[in-house]
C-alpha cells in the first residue's frame, strides 16, 4: 500500500448552491495505478478531479497529495506540479499558437532552465507521438492530436499523477483511441499514476480500479478489475432494457 | 467568408525574416511606419513598395496571403480613394470636370499608403509567433515595469487574444451555420434588419467566450501559472548578426525616406 492521493471525509458545496457536490468522500489512490472514474452528469466527477490539484479545496475534511495538504496555500504550486490535469476541451487549455511553445508553458511557469525546458518539451512530445508536429499551429490539428499536445504539456511539468477529466468526450473514435492508448502507456510504461474520468465503459476495461460516482458520493466500495467486466455487462443490459 | 480573416495569424517558416529577433522586427515595423508616412512623392512610394516586396520575398509569404489581409479593408481603401479623387484641387482631366490629375495621383498614393501599412504590419504577425511577439514586446517595454506598469499581464492578454482569434472565428462560423439551418437570414434585407439578425449570433458567441475564458483560466492555473514572477523562457532572445544587419538596413531605409522627403520626391 502506497497511497499518493488521500481523500478523508471530503465535503464540498459550490458557492450559491444548496446541494453538496461532494458529501463525505473518502478514498485513496495507489501510486502507479490506473484509476477510472465513472458517473453520470452532475455526479461530481469534475469536482472530485478539481480537488486533486487544489483548484478547489474542501469545505470540510482533508485531502493530501504526496503527504501535502491541498488546503495549504503556501504549497499550492507544489501540489499542482505533482498533479497534472487534462481537461475535456483541448481548445480551451492550449495557450500558445505553436505546439512546442504550448508544451513549454508549464515548465516556464515553474522557472525551469531554458536548456532543460527544451529537453523536457522534446521528450514529452516524443512520448505522445507528436514530435513531428512541434512547429504546427494547434488549431489546425485534429481533436485527438490536440488532446495529445495537451497531455504533453502536462508531462513536461514532470508530474507524479495525471488527472484527465473526460479527455475523450469531444473526440471521434480515432482520436479517442489515440488518447486512451497514450494514457495507458504513460501508466504502464512510465509508472505514472493516472486518474481517468470518462463516460465510455470500453476505456475502463484495463483500469486497475473503477470508482463510480453516484448522487454526489462514492457508490459503495471502489471496484476491482474483476468487477469491471460485470459492471460493463450490467450497464449494457440496462441500456438494452431502456431502449 | 469568415475563413478569410487572417488577422493575427502566424505562418510558421524557417526564413531569415522568421528567424529575426522579435524585438528587431517590432522596431523595424515602427521604423517602417515612420518611413512610410514620410513618403509624399512617387520616388518615396516606390522606395517603400520596393522595401515591402523585398521583405515579403525574403519571408516567402505567398502574395495571396498578403492580399487576404488587405481584403477586409478594401471598402475603406476604395472610400479613401474616391474622396481623394473628388476633393483634391488642381487641373481637371477634361475642362469642366471635377476630377483632377492631382486627385487621381493622390488617390493612388493614399491607396498605396494603406495597403503598404497593412502589409507591413501583417508581415510582422505572419512571421512571428504570438508568444515570440509578446516576449519581444515585454522585453522592449521592460523599463516601464519600474513605473508599475503591468507589462507582463498586458502582453499575456495580447498573446491570448491572438491565440483565440482562429478558435472564435470557427465558433462564429458554427453558430451562423446552426442559425442558418433554422432559417435565419443574414444576407438580405435592410442594414438594420441584417444588424438585428446578428444578435442571435453575438449572444451565444459571448456566452461561450466567457465559458472558454473560465476553463482557460483553470487550465492555466493547473499548469502552475502564477503571473510573470519567476517565469523563464524556453527560447531565450539574443541579438545576432542578422538582427544587427536588419536594424542597419532599417536605419538606411529611414534615412533614405527622410532624404526623399526633404527633396519632395
Amino acid at each position: 500500500m502506497n497511497p499518493i492521493i488521500v481523500f478523508d471525509n471530503v465535503h464540498f458545496t459550490y458557492p450559491g448552491d444548496e446541494l453538496e457536490s461532494l458529501c463525505g468522500v473518502s478514498l485513496s489512490i495507489e501510486k502507479g495505478s490506473f484509476v477510472a472514474v465513472l458517473g453520470h452528469n452532475g455526479s461530481g466527477k469534475s469536482t472530485l478531479a478539481k480537488h486533486m490539484n487544489a483548484i478547489l479545496v474542501p469545505d470540510e475534511g482533508r485531502i493530501t497529495v504526496c503527504g501535502t495538504d491541498t488546503a495549504d496555500e503556501e504549497k499550492v504550486l507544489d501540489v499542482r506540479r505533482r498533479v497534472g490535469m487534462v481537461f475535456q476541451n483541448p481548445d480551451n487549455q492550449i495557450v500558445a499558437n505553436v505546439v512546442e511553445e504550448d508544451v513549454a508553458f508549464a515548465p516556464e511557469n515553474l522557472g525551469v532552465e531554458p536548456a532543460e525546458i527544451r529537453r523536457r518539451v522534446d521528450a514529452a512530445l516524443r512520448l505522445v507521438g507528436m514530435y513531428e508536429y512541434r512547429l504546427h499551429a494547434p488549431h489546425l490539428l485534429s481533436g485527438g492530436q490536440k488532446q495529445r499536445v495537451a497531455i504533453a504539456g502536462i508531462i513536461a511539468m514532470q508530474p507524479e499523477i495525471i488527472v484527465l477529466d473526460e479527455p475523450t468526450a469531444m473526440l471521434d473514435p480515432q482520436g479517442r483511441k489515440e488518447v486512451v492508448d497514450t494514457v495507458y502507456s504513460l501508466c504502464r510504461a512510465k509508472g505514472m499514476t493516472v486518474v481517468f474520468i470518462t463516460h465510455h465503459m470500453d476505456e475502463c476495461i484495463d483500469a486497475d480500479r473503477l470508482i463510480v460516482m453516484a448522487g454526489m458520493e462514492l457508490e459503495g466500495e471502489p471496484l476491482g478489475v474483476s468487477d469491471c467486466a460485470e459492471l460493463i455487462a450490467d450497464s449494457l443490459s440496462k441500456e438494452r432494457s431502456v431502449s | 467568408m469568415l475563413k478569410d480573416i487572417t488577422l493575427g495569424q502566424y505562418f510558421p517558416g524557417n526564413t531569415v525574416v522568421h528567424k529575426l529577433d522579435p524585438r528587431t522586427k517590432i522596431l523595424l515595423v515602427i521604423v517602417y511606419i515612420v518611413g512610410l508616412f514620410q513618403a509624399n512623392g512617387w520616388a518615396g512610394y516606390a522606395a517603400v513598395t520596393g522595401f515591402t516586396c523585398l521583405c515579403t520575398a525574403l519571408s516567402k509569404i505567398r502574395p495571396s496571403a498578403m492580399f487576404k489581409g488587405v481584403k477586409p479593408m478594401l471598402f475603406i481603401i476604395a472610400l479613401t480613394a474616391l474622396l481623394n479623387i473628388f476633393y483634391t484641387q488642381g487641373t481637371p482631366i477634361l475642362p469642366g470636370w471635377i476630377i483632377t490629375w492631382e486627385g487621381i495621383a493622390r488617390a493612388v498614393q493614399m491607396m498605396l499608403r494603406i495597403v503598404l501599412l497593412i502589409s507591413g504590419t501583417f508581415l510582422l504577425t505572419y512571421t512571428t509567433s504570438p508568444i515570440a511577439l509578446t516576449d519581444g514586446l515585454e522585453l522592449l517595454l521592460n523599463p516601464l515595469k519600474k513605473l508599475k506598469v503591468p507589462v507582463h499581464e498586458m502582453t499575456m492578454m495580447m498573446s491570448m487574444a491572438l491565440r483565440f482569434i482562429p478558435t472564435l472565428i470557427s465558433e462564429t462560423d458554427k453558430i451562423m451555420s446552426a442559425q442558418k439551418a433554422r432559417g435565419a437570414d443574414f444576407e438580405t434585407g435592410s442594414l438594420v434588419k441584417r444588424a438585428k439578425a446578428l444578435l442571435p449570433i453575438l449572444v451565444p458567441l459571448f456566452v461561450s467566450a466567457f465559458k472558454r475564458a473560465d476553463e482557460l483560466a483553470v487550465a492555466m492555473e493547473s499548469r502552475c501559472y502564477h503571473g510573470g514572477e519567476g517565469r523563464t523562457r524556453m527560447k531565450q532572445l539574443r541579438y545576432q548578426t542578422r538582427d544587427r544587419i536588419a536594424l542597419a538596413v532599417g536605419t538606411v531605409f529611414l534615412a533614405l525616406m527622410f532624404v526623399l522627403k526633404r527633396f519632395g520626391l
